[in-house]
């Protein structure tokens, strides 16, 4: 496709999308809110995890800070929401340079492992900090209506995948790409390795932190627990493999077909849900190891084809 | 005459291994060394520490007179200086021309910033070294000597002042030799000031200006090619001391 014809398509997608909350039922824009914010996740997660090649398991802590910058902003400072997602993204840059810094110098499954720590580390400190209501949470104003959470966060998966489509034709990004492919051999290039590395953490920090706040504002409550949860971040590494890590719209399919899913699992079936839901995941990464976006890429050349090859290909 | 680049005593260690011991020498501008020693020598190790991969426990290196020893790889490499590897290291997931198009949009100072034109350079550099035919392919599909092609591309493609090369010619057959040969001659005559390390004694003789020869980390000659390997302790480290 033409790139013109691309954004077209692109932009009619998100037009009708915005028109969910006028005619869809309060179900499927809850349900809307939810997946446009686990895209959001899966997005940003793309820009660490895909582009940089760090597998961050400590991207829901900066999901956890931007919920309490909004809900500690909100209630105990009576700000408006607007400078709690201010407040909330400015704690998660903060916090990405600070570990950054140190923990960006390990690599592959070190630093899978360190950040696999900082939620656990993020909880224990939030649980007895006063300002944040300790181990029992708090409680924020309640808000008018899904249909505004909806548009904010449509608008942030918009802003967040912008991102990635200039990340992936932009200098910095090659550099970033460069880092995956081979991180010696960027630097010796000429690429500020660590640099680099920081600022896409940082990157991945403000749109998680901001998805933390809209679903805190939403959700009207927040306790470490939640905030920091672990099994989040897993789940927005799922989504973005099984849509294409690296890819523009790989990670945003991946939210959506996995969200629907589990929706659809979880309300005809109830207790087997989340066993349907593995076999799943682990069929997908058996026969389209490099996500949806590679399979639609590919499937028209090779038709099923495709799938033997990566059977061959894994020595399934 | 212009040194480009000076190396004063340097010395690196390896915890007990002593991989380079207080070696000196320049290279004036536009002028090609050649650094050869038996395996195990330090010859890539000297080339690490020029280009910043490892850092020197003693010494200096100057470039166009500044000290760069301290420096982090990638400043070396926005001064101008550019390295390939030994063992090759294309990005695998990237096309060809990608590849060499990241070394237009990151080395030296004044390379193309911007994507379109670095993608424009990087064919040039394809062209040069004649891998263009291969420029949408997956870096990963490459056979060795190919591979060795696109590892000189991509140095290229920084526009550096001082090329190393760490053995672009093994593996490759006599007729590749020669191409790779006659590329590295142009690119001397570009203004370019480059080390070769290399294997292959017909070709190192026939591009160096000066030779550099080293032996357990030490420098054991430095002179004009024929001199240097008519020389005795240079035979004696390459086929072993002669018998008495």
């Amino acid at each position: 496709m033409k790139p013109a014809l691309k954004f077209a398509s692109a932009a009619l997608v998100v037009g009708v999308f915005a028109t969910v909350p006028l005619w869809g039922s309060a179900v499927l824009v809850q349900f809307g809110i939810n997946a446009l914010i686990l895209a959001t996740l899966a997005q940003s997660w793309n820009i660490i995890g895909g582009y940089t090649g760090y597998p961050s398991f400590g991207n829901s802590v900066f999901y956890g800070l931007g919920g309490y910058g909004v809900a500690i902003a909100m209630v105990q400072y009576h700000l408006s929401f607007a400078l709690g997602l201010i407040l909330g993204a400015t704690l998660a840059v903060l916090f990405a340079f600070l570990i950054g810094l140190p923990v960006l110098r390990l690599r592959g499954h070190y630093f899978a492992i360190a950040t696999l720590g900082l939620a656990e580390v993020m909880t224990a400190i939030v649980s007895n900090l006063e300002i944040a209501g300790r181990n029992i949470g708090l409680i924020l104003p309640l808000a008018k209506g899904d249909a505004l959470f909806f548009e904010l966060s449509l608008a942030l998966v918009v802003v967040t995948t912008l991102t990635v489509a200039w990340i992936s034709r932009s200098r910095f990004g090659f550099g970033l790409i460069a880092i995956r492919e081979n991180e010696e051999a960027a630097a010796v290039m000429g690429v500020n390795t660590t640099l680099y590395k920081v600022l896409a953490f940082a990157l991945c920090s403000v749109f998680s932190a901001v998805a933390g706040g809209i679903h805190a504002y939403w959700i009207t409550y927040l306790d470490p627990g939640s905030a920091f949860d672990v099994a989040l971040n897993v789940q927005m590494i799922i989504m973005a493999v099984f849509g294409g890590p690296g890819t523009i719209f790989g990670p945003i399919l991946g939210a959506f077909a996995l969200s629907a899913i589990s929706e659809i699992l979880a309300s005809k079936i109830t207790s087997l849900a989340s066993i349907f839901f593995g076999v799943v995941i682990v069929v997908a990464i058996v026969f389209m190891p490099r996500g949806f976006a590679d399979l639609i890429q590919n499937f028209r050349r090779l038709g099923w084809r495709y799938f033997q090859e990566n059977l061959k290909a894994h020595r399934v | 005459m212009d040194t480009i680049l000076e190396v004063r005593n340097l010395t690196k260690r390896f915890h007990g291994l002593q991989a380079i011991d207080r070696v000196t020498f320049t290279l004036e501008r536009n002028q090609i060394l050649g650094l050869i020693g038996p395996n195990g020598a330090g010859k890539t190790t000297l080339v690490s520490l020029v280009s910043g991969t490892l850092q020197p426990t003693e010494g200096s290196v100057l470039f166009e007179g500044k000290p760069i020893h301290r420096l982090a790889g990638f400043r070396r490499a926005l001064l101008g200086i550019a390295r390939t590897f030994q063992v090759m290291r294309p990005f695998p997931g990237l096309t060809v021309l990608d590849n060499v198009a990241v070394g237009a949009l990151f080395g030296a100072a004044g390379s193309a910033r911007q994507l379109a034109a670095a993608r424009e350079n990087a064919n040039r550099w394809l062209h040069f070294v004649g891998l263009d035919h291969r420029a949408r392919q997956r870096a990963d599909a490459l056979g060795g000597p190919d591979r060795k092609r696109l590892e000189l591309a991509k140095a290229l493609a920084m526009r550096p002042k001082l090329l190393l090369l760490d053995e672009v010619m093994a593996g490759l057959n006599p007729v590749e030799i020669e191409e790779v040969i006659t590329v590295i001659k142009k690119v001397r005559d570009q203004g370019i000031s480059i080390v070769v390390i290399e294997h292959v004694m017909k070709a190192i003789q026939s591009l160096s200006d000066r030779l550099l020869v080293l032996h357990h980390g030490e420098k054991i000659a430095e002179g004009k090619p024929e001199e240097v390997l008519r020389n005795d302790q240079v035979i004696a480290a390459y086929l072993g001391s002669k018998r008495r």
